[in-house]
């Protein structure tokens, strides 16, 4: 999709509520509660990849999105939501497949939303699309227990 | 050093530009065992805006427009529904930021498709510049700086064209091209559109659908290369339809009266024939769309030895795509003389690939191509203009049929009557041979594919009349063409 850098210039001079993340501020990310924001992150790089996710001693699922995915923008929140419910025990990283490309090659992402569940750096269960609450929630529950 | 087979260069933006171009060729390359490297860059336009994998009808053309050309045709379907019963209070408006979203996440979509399809493929894909360094090796340019070297035994140039801007004050930093158009994120409102070329009109014609203000200035005729008389029709429907034309006139400068999204612009034109005149107008937005060049200029092919034409930086090539560099080829809008249409391109690589390593000797057939203008009055064809057959084949020798027609869903919309036309032009020496089929009027381009099909057959008049009509269908009308030109008749329709 097209990206418009003179627009990005424009957006750093008027007063900025978003936090400055490529290309135009429209990925607006607020973590709604404070239960959200630890046990949710975006993953800034591949070397933030290996840190926050692969050398991770806790599970954590992975949610590879796209600005321009409608799917991504239900799953997400929903996941979020059944993550905070499990108190700290999975965490969620969030990639932007158009953002680290390289990443979601490597994990043979082809369509999104795609879920991973990773422990110690294996990807032991995959799911591709939109699931509701109890499913996110059996998911979940399997990868802590697992 | 990579084993590479056959590399393929991009610069600024892919030439294939639906799905399949490039694909098909790198496709069908690695398909034969070829280990494949793509090179896609896309150089910013002068305001910023740049653009994922797939070329130009998937970013900044065929498919942005022809979807919002759906969303004028969708206005105006909402104008004609209250003539079928359809009630509602509300004024209808339209939202640009929505549908421009909306398109630009379908695009999005596509771009990614065509990342894992490259994927799938094992086709290495570099977003860097390309440039020919030495012979058989490039150098590729990304967009930190960082250099890398790759060579090949064989190169396929698609690198295709960007909007030429006219060298007039303002034109960079004021104005916007069909690069801009498709992502721009506010409304463009008052709008100039300059220029005659398909790309201008299908934009007057959409931007006017959407509700705006339009004017297109024109410096002598309306689609140069296509048939004159369907360029008039065409012209005379948007004219009536709210289109503002100002012709034989061109830009000589364009100042910023207000910063904005958009902004104030005063554009000053001067005359171009008779009489010198001045016109002076304020404007939200001046959209160029002058013509394309091609994108053959700074990737080093002088290096190499590849010959272009100077003038317009096409690349010549035999009839199997190849430039006087025996290993490298070139598909796509870049080439000379060629018919700069997505699928021609999509078809000449296919084959290519196939001929390079599959042992196929099928030529790309460049002949009897039907191709479709988007305007708002939707424009098919297949074959020859009028001119272009006349010169060819010389008057005395054609047989010309043609007819005014009423779209039966147009009649209780109270739409226009006696505008929409089709005519076909036979070959008296040939068994009345069609060879050009012209139609102007809703969904020109599914019409028209069914007879680019028949034409390929060798559709001739008398197997036209043989053929049975569809009924109601505005395609019918061809299966029932009487009245020629030479005959002189009136084709004013008076009923049904």
């Amino acid at each position: 999709m097209a990206q418009r850098l003179a627009l990005r210039r424009l957006l750093s001079l008027a007063p900025r509520a978003l936090p400055q993340q490529a290309p135009v501020a429209r990925h607006s990310r607020a973590f709604s509660t404070s239960a959200n924001c630890k046990s949710t992150f975006n993953v800034q790089d591949g070397s933030d990849f290996q840190d926050r996710v692969v050398n991770n001693p806790k599970p954590v699922v992975v949610d590879f999105h796209a600005q321009w995915c409608g799917p991504c923008k239900i799953l997400g929140p929903r996941l979020e939501k059944m993550v905070a419910k499990q108190e700290g025990k999975v965490l969620m990283a969030k990639v932007d497949i158009d953002d680290h490309t390289d990443l979601a090659i490597e994990y043979e992402v082809s369509a999104v939303p795609t879920v991973l569940a990773m422990k110690n750096g294996d990807v032991v269960d995959k799911f591709v699309g939109i699931k509701d609450e109890d499913q996110l929630e059996a998911f979940l529950k399997k990868l802590i227990g697992a | 050093m990579l084993d590479v087979s056959i590399h393929t260069k991009f610069e600024r933006s892919y030439e294939f530009l639906r799905d399949f171009s490039f694909y098909l060729v790198k496709e069908e390359a690695a398909g034969f065992g070829k280990k494949v490297l793509v090179l896609d860059y896309v150089v910013p336009t002068p305001l910023g805006t740049s653009w994922g994998l797939g070329g130009t009808c998937v970013n900044v053309g065929c498919i942005p427009k022809k979807l919002m050309h759906q969303a004028a045709l969708l206005g105006q379907a909402l104008q004609d529904s209250r003539k079928y019963g359809w009630q509602y209070e509300e004024q209808v408006k339209h939202n640009w930021e929505t549908m421009v979203e909306a398109i630009q996440n379908y695009i999005g979509s596509l771009n990614w498709g065509y990342r894992v399809s490259l994927r799938e493929k094992s086709v290495t894909y570099l977003n860097s510049y390309g440039e020919f360094v030495e012979p058989h090796k490039i150098k590729a340019t990304n967009r930190k700086g960082q250099v890398t070297y790759h060579t090949a035994e064989t190169f396929v140039l698609a690198t295709g064209e960007r909007p030429r801007y006219p060298g007039i004050p303002g034109d960079k930093e004021y104005c916007i091209t069909s690069d801009d158009l498709f992502s721009l994120p506010y409304c463009p409102g008052k709008t100039l559109v300059v220029g005659a070329s398909y790309v201008a009109l299908e934009c007057a014609g959409f931007l006017a659908g959407l509700g705006m203000d339009v004017t297109v200035m024109v410096r002598s005729i309306l689609l140069r290369g296509f048939d004159q008389e369907m360029a008039e029709r065409i012209g005379a429907y948007m004219e009536t339809h709210g289109v503002k034309f100002i012709k034989k006139f061109v830009p000589v400068q364009v100042e910023q009266l207000e910063e904005g999204m958009p902004g104030r612009l005063k554009v000053t034109a001067k005359s171009t024939g008779g009489e010198p005149e001045i016109f002076e107008e304020e404007y939200n937005t001046v959209l160029l769309a002058i013509g394309r060049d091609a994108c053959t200029r700074n990737i080093g092919l002088e290096t190499i030895g590849v010959k272009i034409n100077e003038k317009n930086g096409k690349v010549p090539v035999n009839d199997e795509e190849q430039t006087n560099v025996p290993y490298v080829y070139a598909i796509g809008d870049i080439l000379e003389g060629k018919l700069e249409l997505t699928p021609v391109a999509i078809q000449a690589g296919k084959l290519l690939a196939r001929r390079l390593y599959g042992g196929s000797s099928t030529k790309c057939d460049y002949i009897n191509v039907p191709t479709t203008v988007f305007t708002p009055l939707e424009y098919g064809s297949c074959g020859l203009s009028e001119e272009k057959a006349i010169e060819g084949y010389g008057k005395q020798n054609l047989e010309v049929y043609h007819s005014l027609f009423w779209p039966l869903e147009w009649t209780v919309a109270g739409r226009d009557n006696n505008t929409c036309y089709g005519k076909i032009i036979c070959n008296k020496h040939d068994n009345n041979r069609v060879i050009g089929f012209h139609v102007l009027g809703p969904n020109a381009g599914e019409v028209t594919q069914g007879f680019a099909a028949a034409i390929k057959c060798g559709l001739t008049k008398e197997l036209l009349d043989e053929t049975i009509g569809i009924h109601p269908t505005c395609a019918e009308v061809f299966t029932t063409m009487d009245i020629t030109k030479s005959s002189g008749q009136d084709i004013t329709q008076r009923g049904c």
